[in-house]
């Protein structure tokens, strides 16, 4: 698969949030002001994009040499720590805006499940350590696209009439369910028509 | 002292899927068949429950903690690295405990395994796991060491069983609609299939798919919190007349 391709299937078609489930709980509760939710986006893309190469590194260079497969879990958990620790130290000192503006601590980011999930989905797929880098890109791109949707949705939801008992997370977690629906036209024909043209 | 229920908090007042929202990601994404929901709690219980174990063990042996506030009049620590060595711990435990469930689901139900795929490594990141773990413990008045363990088992026993009771009814409705079957543990000449006349001709399809998981979890979190109202108000009325 070509760059683009794997681009485009891990933003749209194979979008970590909507078709694999995974970092639901920051996009339903996550800022609800746009600029925060850029930062907060922003930040974890760096971090999948990261997470994704580093983790490459350790199943080529550590993991697959010395048969140690069985140990790819603690590996890639304390990885992406370490990595999410390293990053929130350096936003600390070089933005501290973008930190303030996300509200949540970028090290607090590895309890979200979508920094793992890329990581461990990028080490199966057995791809090269450009295409983990894509992989991990395209997923923080793709959840971007669905936090920024979620926000917007959230933002005129506050302002309409809703029964008491739905107000809330239950509510964002149906619209994220109606979102994950409408992102299944992006499906695998749809991605090969659109590349067929470049 | 007033013992607190907290096997049954764990599965009611604050079950961790309907009511405190957490741990929502293997929720929607493996109860597409109950056999699949039943195994992720089956996870879940394993890793939460030997995590919990070894954390009330360390609390118990007294073990060092540097992410305790500085006592009165010692000089201030300042962290340097952002993520704290309980954290660190923490995640360190829970993913070796989830390696270890790997290997036992890779052993003894290896389709299972390739059915989970990375839902079963992801439960070393489980907000419940990491979530109570921090919580736990050191702010509660002292007890002694067995009674630490014994609160801390039955409060991850009943968080599981909270856990695996959202998760089986979720997947038992979506399988239901979604596909007419019931999917359980094959055993001798039962296949593992239930098929469920009437229902398998017109499934909802829609619940299979990651949306239909999305949807149940929202309206569980509704019905939950309408039954936590009602019964709120029913006591504050029951309190009134007395």
């Amino acid at each position: 698969m070509s760059l683009l391709g794997i681009i485009l299937t891990f933003t749209l078609v194979d979008n970590i949030v909507l078709s694999r489930l995974l970092g639901i709980c920051p996009c339903v509760s996550a800022p609800s002001d746009m600029r925060g939710t850029a930062a907060a986006a922003a930040a974890t893309s760096l971090l999948m994009s990261l997470s994704a190469l580093a983790g490459w590194a350790l199943q080529t260079f550590l993991l697959e040499p010395l048969g140690l497969g069985f140990l790819r879990t603690p590996v890639f958990v304390l990885c992406v720590a370490c990595i999410a620790g390293f990053l929130d130290l350096l936003a600390r000192r070089a933005a501290p805006r973008l930190l303030r503006a996300a509200r949540v601590p970028l090290a607090g980011v590895v309890f979200n499940c979508a920094a793992l999930g890329v990581v461990l989905i990028a080490a199966r797929g057995g791809f090269s350590a450009l295409e983990s880098l894509a992989v991990g890109f395209a997923a923080g791109a793709g959840f971007f696209v669905v936090l920024s949707l979620l926000t917007a949705i959230r933002e005129r939801l506050d302002v309409e009439s809703v029964p008491e008992w739905l107000q809330g997370l239950p509510l964002h977690l149906i619209s994220a369910g109606l979102l994950a629906f409408a992102f299944l036209a992006f499906d695998r024909a749809f991605l090969s028509r659109l590349l067929r043209g470049w | 002292m007033t013992r607190r229920p907290v096997f049954r908090d764990g599965v009611l007042r604050d079950n961790p899927v309907a009511v405190m929202l957490v741990g929502l990601c293997p929720a929607a994404a493996v109860t597409s068949r109950v056999i699949d929901a039943a195994w992720m709690s089956v996870g879940l219980f394993f890793v939460l429950l030997l995590t919990r174990l070894c954390q009330a063990i360390l609390h118990a042996l007294r073990a060092p903690d540097l992410s305790e506030p500085p006592a009165p009049g010692a000089p201030p620590q300042t962290s340097v690295f952002p993520l704290r060595p309980r954290w660190l711990g923490s995640l360190l435990l829970s993913s070796c405990f989830t390696a270890a469930f790997e290997l036992i689901l890779l052993a003894f139900a290896p389709s299972e395994s390739a059915s989970l795929g990375i839902y079963v490594p992801l439960l070393a990141v489980n907000c419940l796991v990491l979530e109570r773990f921090q919580r736990s413990g050191p702010e509660d008045e002292p007890e002694s060491p067995v009674r630490v363990i014994a609160r801390s088992l039955r409060e991850a026993a009943g968080l599981g069983a909270g856990f695996a009771i959202c998760l089986v009814a979720i997947s038992l409705v979506r399988e239901l609609l979604g596909s007419g079957t019931i999917t359980l543990f094959a055993a001798g000449s039962f296949g593992g299939t239930i098929e469920v006349g009437g229902l398998s001709s017109v499934p909802v399809r829609a619940l299979t798919y990651g949306g239909g998981g999305l949807l149940c979890l929202g309206y569980l979190a509704g019905f939950a919190r309408l039954l936590g109202r009602r019964k709120r108000r029913s006591g504050a009325t029951e309190a009134g007349r007395s």
